[in-house]
């Protein structure tokens, strides 16, 4: 069965990320608008994709085609 | 913070400055200032009328350059052959500072002028020309249709007479009598000859029917080309008419009806060689007309050719000239030293900008003495300044439009740089769309700098004007069609898919089977065309939207800290901020860790059925303390939601008192150490610098006009206590509405999901099973209409509305989190805006 653990170490991984992009983006007229973009996408990229992850952890219903066949596309 | 760079994070921190500019140099001065483009001007003389300020003469004199600048576009579009005007960067420069300026500027003066009389003059010859022309035009009708009618009216005549003869005569007789007749061809008739308009022959014909009781013969005939009237360019159609009447009396009568219905009389002779003369005359004479008028016109056109070489560096310049002037009105005459005083916002760090200008403006002007700049000290609020470049402008202008940030405020606009095309794309997701609209911006993007340059369609400029913004926003999408696994309503199989389908059973049903997958990145492609996938897809969105919205606004309530901070505001941070977050996560921040956690539980392994979020939630608060065990999501439920609600609860009146019994006791305080009245600003002055008061020394520290402030704060505690309680109420109820508002995210990507699917079922999907030549074409055909379908409906019309329900939820249920927005926006004299205005 899948488990959480992805969730938690895409978490730190992300943690990491936004830590780095914080750090390292230069010095200069831009450097707060690059910084809350690169930590503002990482943050909202990650969620989008934990939330759709955990909604299919331990699903509640299965999917079930009633009539013959069906698009497998 | 502080540093030598501008953030998008604050606004600019701007200092009030004074200039003291001799007035040689004034002009010059400004117009430098307004290349900068870094300085706003304040009115120094609100209370003078428009038309006593010093400089309206200088002003009067250009509008009155402007006035003969429009004329002259004016006629330029009028022209049926494009005239050229050069553009203004590839114009010759007119240098209008320095000590050649006014020189210049005179020169100008009288170079427009004159082409203004030349183009006028020339205009009214070619008026007059062609109306003579006209009138030419219409005689030649007259002469040649009347020709007509004589030779008919003289065969009729002579047919008229021989019957009357003996027809038994013989024909040598008859000969001699007709030649007799011939030859002297005398009408005892008399005749009016003239042209009128079509549309009142019939008129012309009755009245003079009744007028002369039938004693008249009139016959008339269409000219076949219309006449153009230059001025308006209407055509009318005319006839040419012919009236035969006898007697003087009659005449008259024709003359005067002829002229009240509007008809132009010609004089034409009886007698046929005299009318082939006049033909002949009034032919040459339409011929020299002729040659004069396009003689008129080819000097016309290189007189606009000359003024299209030049239009636009003179319309540059009269723009200019004129909000130099304008500018200087604002100033304030310093009698005892002969100077003009100015006053001016101006961002801090751009002080040093500002000096070397006006000091490259005194060098241009060739006087020695430089404008003095130094910096006042006031209480009033400065205007908002956030530098933005082309990439940022989109974004902050978005967001301005919703109220301009109160100085020095958080700016949401750099947060909604990433928040705003993320909640669009979450709107919107599929990556077939998501990669269109991707592209259109990229293309917009590369044709950037000659877009720039072009005037554009008013609807395109707007989308070239957010195209960074729907650059992102197609990203965004891209990404979120891969986490929903759509793309053109398909769904891609990119890693091994968590469910296996088996043979379907006998009614043709077929139950899906887990097979230990895990997708890793995006919906499952199972869900696809199952039919309980929508079940699946809504729960799971309606979910995203719930979590994405409660962080959204958490992370809004967290921007109040940083103003807090900065405006020194403490009180603030324990009356307003905690209880809101308090209140805020501990109903609906609960919520999300439950979703949360009951997606990661596995129901399967657990004894009790998986409990329905909402209805724990609306149990949490009507009957709190009191969890069903079976339908518990964990042990120990009951008490720590009756926690929760407890916190909650206590945040409301915590929200309500804390605030207004605190600034009652300042107030308090500050009576009882005797001062009345005085209100004070939450901000506080700024120290003064050393140049101030040393300047203060000197006399002149002090800002010239000082309005009496209206932006104290009433200090009624009436005004507090009612404040509060807005505010409370706003924020509770607030959390709740804006909390289900976020349910859009989730309506909108399934109506854009369901839009697209009709779509493909409905037109491609129909033609992909035909064969044969004729299948093919159709199939094309179905292709091209669908892409076009795909295009216009779902790309911009639902693009349209994913865009303002994101900007809503900025708007509405963000920035009422967080933002005050009573600023008002930097607008400096700035020459590079001044053509954006137009």
């Amino acid at each position: 069965m899948a488990s959480i653990i992805p969730v938690v170490f895409i978490l730190v991984v992300v943690l990491g990320l936004m830590t780095c992009g914080y750090l390292f983006v230069p010095k200069g007229p831009h450097q707060t608008t690059i910084r809350a973009a690169i930590m503002l996408t990482l943050a909202s990229c990650y969620l989008m994709w934990m939330i759709t992850y955990m909604a299919q952890l331990h699903p509640l219903i299965t999917p079930y085609h009633s009539s013959k066949g069906g698009e497998s596309i | 913070m502080g540093d030598d760079y501008p953030t998008l994070f604050r606004s600019e921190e701007m200092s009030l400055m004074q200039f003291l500019i001799p007035t040689e140099v004034a002009h010059d001065t400004v117009a430098e200032l307004g290349e900068l483009g870094n300085v706003q001007f304040k009115d120094l003389n609100p209370t003078v009328n428009p038309f006593q300020r010093s400089f309206v003469g200088e002003i009067r004199r250009t509008d009155e350059m402007a006035r003969r600048v429009r004329f002259f576009e004016s006629q330029i579009q009028k022209e049926k052959d494009v005239v050229p005007i050069r553009p203004l960067y590839d114009s010759a420069p007119l240098v209008t500072v320095g000590p050649s300026a006014a020189h210049n500027i005179d020169g100008l003066d009288v170079t427009l002028a004159g082409h203004e009389t030349r183009l006028g003059q020339m205009n009214d010859s070619y008026k007059t020309l062609s109306e003579r022309t006209r009138e030419l035009v219409e005689a030649r009708h007259v002469l040649r249709e009347t020709a007509v009618f004589f030779e008919k009216a003289e065969t009729q005549q002579t047919d008229i007479r021989t019957s009357f003869d003996d027809s038994s005569a013989p024909l040598l007789q008859h000969d001699d009598r007709e030649q007799q007749y011939l030859s002297s061809v005398q009408f005892d008739l008399e005749f009016v000859a003239g042209t009128i308009d079509r549309t009142r022959i019939s008129t012309f014909e009755r009245v003079l029917w009744r007028v002369l009781r039938g004693n008249l013969y009139m016959n008339h005939t269409d000219i076949t080309e219309p006449f153009v009237d230059p001025a308006t360019g209407t055509e009318t159609r005319k006839n040419v008419f012919i009236i035969f009447a006898h007697g003087d009396a009659l005449l008259a009568k024709i003359r005067k009806v002829a002229e009240s219905m509007g008809a132009t009389l010609y004089p034409i002779d009886a007698n046929a060689d005299k009318r082939s003369d006049s033909l002949r005359e009034v032919t040459a004479r339409l011929e020299d007309l002729e040659t004069v008028l396009y003689n008129t016109g080819l000097n016309r056109r290189s007189e606009l050719l000359r003024i299209g070489e030049n239009l636009a560096r003179w319309q540059d310049v009269v723009r200019k000239e004129k909000a130099i002037y304008e500018t200087m009105n604002l100033f304030n005459y310093d009698v005892r030293r002969k100077t003009l005083v100015a006053e001016g916002w101006v961002p801090t760090r751009d002080f040093a900008m500002i000096h070397m200008a006006l000091r490259h403006a005194t060098e241009e002007s060739g006087t020695s003495v430089v404008p003095i700049l130094q910096e006042l000290h006031t209480s009033k609020t400065p205007p908002t300044f956030t530098r933005t470049n082309k990439f940022s402008e989109g974004f902050q202008t978005i967001m301005d439009a919703y109220g301009i940030a109160t100085y020095q405020e958080v700016n949401p606009g750099l947060f909604a740089i990433v928040t705003f095309p993320f909640l669009f794309a979450v709107m919107f997701g599929d990556i077939g769309h998501g990669l269109i609209i991707f592209f259109a911006a990229l293309y917009m993007i590369f044709q950037e700098k000659k877009w720039a340059r072009q005037e554009l369609n008013e609807i395109v400029g707007q989308f070239f004007y957010g195209r960074y913004i729907i650059l992102l926003m197609g990203m965004f999408s891209v990404y979120t069609g891969l986490m929903y696994n759509d793309i053109f309503s398909k769904s891609l199989h990119i890693w091994h898919s968590g469910w296996d389908f088996p043979e379907p059973a006998s009614n043709g049903a077929s139950y899906a089977v887990s097979n230990g997958h895990m997708y890793p990145f995006g919906v499952d492609p199972a869900w696809h065309g199952a039919d309980n996938g929508l079940m699946f897809t809504n729960s799971y969105k309606m979910k995203m939207s719930i979590v994405l919205g409660v962080i959204h606004m958490t992370f809004a309530l967290c921007l109040q800290l940083p103003n807090h901070i900065k405006f020194k505001r403490p009180l603030d941070i324990y009356a307003n901020f905690i209880p809101q977050m308090i209140f805020l996560q501990s109903i609906f921040g609960y919520l999300v860790v439950c979703i949360l956690y009951k997606w990661s539980i596995d129901w399967s392994t657990r004894d009790t059925e998986p409990p329905s979020l909402l209805n724990m939630l609306i149990a949490m608060i009507l009957s709190p303390g009191k969890v069903d065990a079976t339908a518990q999501l964990y042990r120990g439920q009951g008490f720590i939601q009756v926690v929760l609600l407890l916190l909650a609860v206590v945040c409301v009146p915590w929200m309500l008192c804390m605030k207004p019994y605190f600034q009652w006791k300042e107030m308090q305080m500050i009576q009882g150490q005797g001062y009345v009245g005085l209100g004070h600003r939450n901000g506080g002055p700024r120290e003064s610098t050393d140049e101030v008061l040393e300047n203060e020394e000197e006399g002149n520290g002090r800002a010239i006009v000082e309005e009496m402030e209206e932006e104290h704060e009433q200090h009624d505690f009436s005004e507090v206590v009612i404040h509060q309680i807005i505010h409370t109420i706003e924020f509770c109820l607030g959390c709740i509405s804006h909390t289900a508002s976020y349910l859009r995210l989730w309506a909108l990507s399934l109506a854009h999901a369901q839009l697209s699917e009709v779509l493909w079922s409905m037109t491609i999907e129909k033609f992909l099973g035909l064969s044969g030549i004729f299948g093919t074409i159709a199939l094309v055909m179905v292709v091209v209409f669908w892409f076009s379908a795909t295009v216009f409906i779902l790309c911009l019309m639902e693009g349209l509305s994913a865009f303002l329900h994101a900007l809503r939820l900025h708007w509405v249920e963000a920035n009422s989190k967080h933002y005050q927005g009573e600023g008002y926006l930097f607008m400096p004299l700035s020459f590079a805006k001044l053509d954006e205005k137009e």
